[in-house]
């Protein structure tokens, strides 16, 4: 078994001074090259997780190790966000540059890498364009490609697709699939959407709500690589999807709080959380 | 020739003709409507000088005739000169000054609060109830009506500064950190660039109180200027020459915030809300 990359061992956060209890007891390990999800309701502490990670947060209780050390905003993770989160006074380029310039590189080899980059999302024609300028999937795209230029060991997806239309989101997934078999990043990836979870991921952590802890981990065992064949059309998909629904149903008899994560979890609503 | 083919062109030309056509007709309805007032203003101009006399309304011809007079004699280049010394002075300093302040209180939360009061209440008080205690310290002439405009002009920049640092958009602040950014380049290069807009809608507000503080500080203190030309002909009852020097101060008032608008269109050309289609 190799080491962890990231290792989170009883984490715990809370927030106004211990009135909000964001995350309890949360102990778990990424491997290197491993793509994980995280899926749970709204408010169930995913964004925190993520925060934590990558140090932007430090946890009230236990420990969060990447490569064991505790990770700072320059260790080698990198986010992509539900909205692009674009400098909209930079050009396409120029905003994959700023994270460079952040990591110390020279001026052309910051070029060199921008253009590299957004070669390999496709938008090599759109470098000068401004980011007002560009398709929201299009901006989700200069997002990854930003993420994915200060070359990170992982990288923190929060719903990066969420906020995309069905089609575009199909797109980017199994571009995003690619990238990570050729990349061999490792990716933690939050959702809401439990088929976009299996399709992806190769393990699925569910979390629960108030206070936010690990409900369940799932190993999504199916054949690879998932872009050309659609893996929907396999049983063991379905297997996995129902599991995943069960276990959300019983994550709450209350039959208000049902309804709530059942809502959180239709895949058919859009959301703006 | 490509006129024509537009004309006969395939439907899609066709409505980018129509569209370009009916944007002319509005600028030509549009222009046509300023001509008109301006007209009918020129008019009732000219129909109450004949029915209430040249002290109550100048003929337009007469103010023309004096604005000429005026221009070629040197009086009103000289006038226009000394007040925009005063006023560009005044101004650049606010600017200079009010950007600075505005971005050391946005970007130090403590510092802003600690200051925010005082400042509240240097910006509520009117600018002419600070023009005796500048008489008293600076003077009558030229170095204390530049000191006018400052004062008049450096709160509306520096708390829209500030204001805009302060409420710079958390989104990319959390996205700069998370790359790593420092205090420094978070501030420099994700807070203060996306305060411009804030910052730019300051300067634009300063400038037009800039120019009101520099006719009020003209009036009140030596007169001097385009201020203190409309001092004279007022007291003589020259109206005409009266009106000639208000017409050159409409038309400096709306070359600056033409100008100003011009500026934060070029420097906001990456705003949604500023693009070309405007
Ligand atoms: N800065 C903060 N101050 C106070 N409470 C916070 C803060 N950040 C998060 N919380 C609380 O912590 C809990 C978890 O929040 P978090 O944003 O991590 O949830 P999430 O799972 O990402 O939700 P969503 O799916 O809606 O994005 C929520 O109850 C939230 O109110
Ligand atoms: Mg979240």
């Amino acid at each position: 078994m190799t080491a962890p990359l990231i290792s989170l061992r009883n984490v715990g956060k809370w927030f106004k001074d211990g009135r909000v209890v964001a995350l309890e007891d949360i102990t778990l390990d990424i491997a290197p090259r491993e793509f994980v999800s995280l899926v749970g309701p709204s408010g169930c502490g995913k964004t925190t997780l993520l925060r934590l990670m990558n140090g932007l947060l430090q946890p009230d209780t236990g420990t969060v190790l990447v490569r064991g050390e505790a990770p700072t905003p320059n260790s080698d993770l990198a986010m992509v966000f539900q909205s692009a989160r674009l400098l909209p006074w930079r050009s396409v380029l120029g905003n994959i540059e700023f994270v460079l310039a952040l990591r110390g590189l020279s001026r052309t080899a910051r070029r060199e890498r921008s253009l590299g980059l957004l070669g390999a999302v496709g938008l090599r024609d759109f470098a000068e364009a401004f980011p007002h300028e560009l398709s929201g999937g299009m901006q989700q795209r200069v997002g990854l490609a930003r993420a994915l230029a200060v070359e990170p060991d992982v990288l923190l997806m929060d719903e990066p697709f969420a906020a995309l239309d069905a089609m575009t989101r199909e797109t980017l997934r199994a571009e995003l699939l690619k990238l990570w078999a050729r990349r061999g990043t490792a990716i933690v990836f939050v959702t809401h959407d439990i088929d976009e979870a299996i399709f992806l991921s190769q393990r699925i952590v569910l979390l629960r709500p108030r206070p936010g802890a690990i409900e369940t981990t799932l190993t999504v065992d199916l054949p690879e690589p998932r872009w050309e064949t659609d893996p929907r059309a396999d049983p063991r998909f379905a297997a996995l999807r129902a599991d995943l629904w069960n276990r959300i149903h019983a994550m709450s008899r209350d039959g208000a709080e049902l309804e709530e994560l059942a809502y959180a979890f239709d895949p058919g609503t859009t959301k703006g959380i | 020739m490509s006129d024509s083919n537009t004309e006969t062109a395939r439907p899609i030309h066709d409505s980018t003709a129509r569209a370009a056509k009916a944007r002319t007709r509005k600028r030509v309805l549009l222009w046509s409507s300023w001509i008109g007032i301006t007209l009918l203003l020129l008019v009732s101009m000219e129909v109450l000088n004949a029915v209430a006399g040249k002290l109550v309304m100048p003929s337009p011809v007469d103010v023309v005739r004096e604005g000429v007079g005026m221009t070629l004699d040197g009086t009103i280049p000289r006038a226009l000169g000394q007040s925009l010394t005063v006023l560009v002075l005044g101004y650049l300093l606010a600017a200079v000054t009010g950007i600075g302040i505005g971005i050391f209180l946005g970007g130090l939360p403590f510092a802003g609060r600690v200051f925010d009061p005082f400042v509240n209440a240097m910006n509520s008080t009117p600018g002419a109830a600070f023009i005796p205690l500048i008489i008293v310290w600076f003077g009558l002439y030229t170095e204390a009506k530049i000191v006018v405009v400052w004062n008049a002009a450096l709160f509306p920049i520096l708390i829209n500064t500030a204001a805009g640092i302060a409420s710079a958009n958390r989104d990319l602040t959390e996205m700069a950190q998370s790359f790593g950014a420092g205090r420094w380049s978070l501030f420099w290069q994700v807070m203060v660039p996306d305060a411009l807009p804030s910052i730019l809608s300051g300067l634009r507000i300063g400038a037009a109180i800039s120019t009101v503080g520099t006719v009020i500080a003209e009036l009140t203190m030596a007169q001097s200027g385009l201020g203190g030309l409309l001092v004279a002909a007022g007291n003589r009852f020259q109206m005409d020459k009266y009106f000639a020097v208000v017409f050159v101060l409409m038309a400096l008032g709306t070359a600056i915030t033409a100008s100003l608008r011009y500026a934060e269109r070029r420097l906001g050309r990456w705003r949604v809300s500023m693009s070309e289609d405007h």
